[in-house]
C-alpha cells in the first residue's frame, strides 16, 4: 500500500516538473495563434479543451506564469472593465515573445528528439 | 456565490501572508477575475445550476489556495503597483514614456473623469447632506427610521456605482463585496448593520468630499487644457483673426514672430503635461476611493 503511494507521489512529482517546464512554451504558442488578446479564463479553457492532459496543475497556477512572461516582456497586457464582473486582464504576445517562441520551439524539438532517441534505444549507451 | 469566492480569496491571502504586497494583489486580482468569469459563464451555459455548486467546481479546478500561492511565490516578487497599463510602459525611455501618455486609454479616461467629477461631486454632496439632515430631522417621527434605512441603502448603492465608474475610467480595480455579510436578516437587523458598518459612513464622507475635489479637478484640468490650446492656437488667433494676446491701455500685444514656434511648441508640450496630470490625479483619486468606497 505504502509503495503504491510512493510510486504515485513520484509520478506526480515527475509530471509536475515536466509540465511546469513546458507551460511557458504552451502559453506563448496559444497567444501567438490568438487573433485577439485573450484573458486568463479563455486561455485556461483553451488548454483544457485540448488533447492530452494539459499542464498538470490547477488553473490558478497559470496566472503567475502569465505575469512572469509579461514581466520579462514576452507578453503585454491591458486591463479592461467587464460588464458585470471584475475587470479582465487581456494578454497578447509581443514581438520579443514571437522571437522567443521560435527559439524555444527549437529547444523543445531538440529535447524531444533526444529523449525519444534515448527511450527507443537508438543511441548507444 | 460571492461569499464562496470571497472566502476563497481570504484563504489565498492567508496562504500568501509574508509575500510582497504587489504579489498578493496580483494573486487576488487573478483569482477574483477568473472565478467571477467562470461563474458568469456557468450561469449562461447551465441556467439551472446552483451558484454555490458552480463556484465550488471552479475553485476545485483553480487549485487549492496553498497550491496557487506557491505558484506565485515561485515566480518571485514583482515591483510596482498593478495599475492599468503599467506593464506597457516598463522598460521604455523617458521621452517615450512622456509622449506615450497619448496612447494610454487610462489617461483619456482620467481626463474625462476630471470633467465629469464636478457634476457627480455636486450631486453626491447634495444627496449626502440633504439625506443626512432630513434623516436627522425625521428621526423622531415614525417614518424616521425607514427613511434613514432607505437613505443609507442609497448611499451604498451610489458608492457601488461610483466604484464601477472609477474602475472603467481610471482603470483601478474596485473589489465588489456584498453589503450584508449575513443572509436572512430582518429589516431592523439590516438597518442596524448598515448604521454600524463604518463603510457606510466612509461612503458618506467620500460623497461629501467629492464636491470640493470635483471642483478642484475640473478647474485644474480645464485651465490646463485652455492654456495648452491657447498656446497651440496662437497663429490662428493672431494671423487669422487679428486677435492680440493682450490689450493694455489701447496697446495690442502680439507674439513676436520668432517666439511663435516656441509658444506653439509649449502649447503642445503642455497638452502632454495635462494628460500626465490627469492620469496622476486619477491614480491618487482612485487610491483614496479604494479606501473610502470598498473593503479590501
Amino acid at each position: 500500500m505504502n509503495e503504491m503511494n510512493e510510486a504515485e507521489a513520484a509520478r506526480k512529482k515527475f509530471r509536475k516538473e515536466l509540465k511546469s517546464g513546458t507551460v511557458s512554451l504552451v502559453l506563448l504558442s496559444i497567444l501567438s495563434r490568438a487573433e485577439h488578446p485573450m484573458y486568463g479564463y479563455q486561455i485556461t479553457k483553451n488548454i483544457d479543451s485540448g488533447e492530452g492532459s494539459g499542464p498538470d496543475m490547477g488553473q490558478g497556477a497559470l496566472y503567475p506564469v502569465l505575469r512572469s512572461l509579461e514581466k520579462t516582456g514576452l507578453l503585454e497586457s491591458r486591463v479592461e472593465p467587464s460588464v458585470s464582473g471584475p475587470p479582465r486582464r487581456y494578454y497578447s504576445i509581443t514581438e520579443a515573445g514571437r522571437e522567443t517562441l521560435v527559439d524555444w520551439t527549437g529547444t523543445w524539438e531538440e529535447t524531444r528528439n533526444f529523449v525519444d532517441a534515448t527511450l527507443k534505444g537508438d543511441r548507444d549507451v | 456565490m460571492s461569499e464562496l469566492i470571497n472566502e476563497y480569496l481570504g484563504r489565498l491571502k492567508a496562504a500568501l501572508s509574508g509575500a510582497d504586497p504587489a504579489t498578493i494583489q496580483d494573486a487576488l486580482c487573478d483569482a477574483e477575475e477568473h472565478l467571477w468569469t467562470a461563474l458568469e459563464l456557468a450561469r449562461e451555459e447551465k441556467p439551472g445550476i446552483q451558484d454555490s455548486e458552480a463556484v465550488r467546481a471552479e475553485i476545485e479546478r483553480y487549485g487549492s489556495p496553498e497550491e496557487v500561492a506557491s505558484a506565485y511565490l515561485r515566480i518571485g516578487p514583482r515591483f510596482g503597483a498593478s495599475v492599468g497599463v503599467r506593464g506597457a510602459s516598463a522598460g521604455r525611455s523617458a521621452t517615450n514614456r512622456f509622449f506615450g501618455v497619448f496612447t494610454d486609454p487610462t489617461a483619456y479616461g482620467a481626463l474625462f473623469y476630471m470633467f465629469f467629477s464636478m457634476i457627480t461631486g455636486i450631486f453626491y454632496f447634495t444627496w449626502a447632506v440633504s439625506g443626512l439632515s432630513l434623516a436627522a430631522g425625521l428621526i423622531v417621527l415614525i417614518i424616521g427610521l425607514p427613511f434613514l434605512g432607505i437613505f443609507l441603502l442609497s448611499v451604498r448603492g451610489i458608492a457601488h456605482v461610483e466604484g464601477r465608474i472609477i474602475e472603467a475610467l481610471l482603470g483601478v480595480r474596485m473589489p465588489r463585496r456584498p453589503i450584508f455579510a449575513r443572509k436572512g436578516l430582518s429589516w431592523s437587523g439590516r438597518l442596524s448593520a448598515l448604521v454600524r458598518d463604518p463603510m457606510t459612513w466612509k461612503n458618506i464622507l467620500y460623497m461629501v468630499l467629492m464636491l470640493p475635489l470635483g471642483i478642484i479637478y475640473f478647474t485644474v484640468t480645464f485651465v490646463s487644457l485652455v492654456l495648452s490650446f491657447w498656446g497651440m492656437l496662437r497663429p490662428v488667433l493672431e494671423y487669422g483673426f487679428d486677435l492680440p494676446y493682450a490689450q493694455i491701455d489701447n496697446v495690442a500685444y502680439f507674439t513676436t514672430e520668432w517666439m511663435m514656434p516656441v509658444v506653439m511648441a509649449t502649447g503642445v508640450l503642455w497638452l502632454f503635461v495635462t494628460m500626465h496630470m490627469a492620469r496622476g490625479l486619477g491614480r491618487m483619486h482612485a487610491r483614496m476611493a479604494r479606501s473610502l468606497l470598498v473593503r479590501d
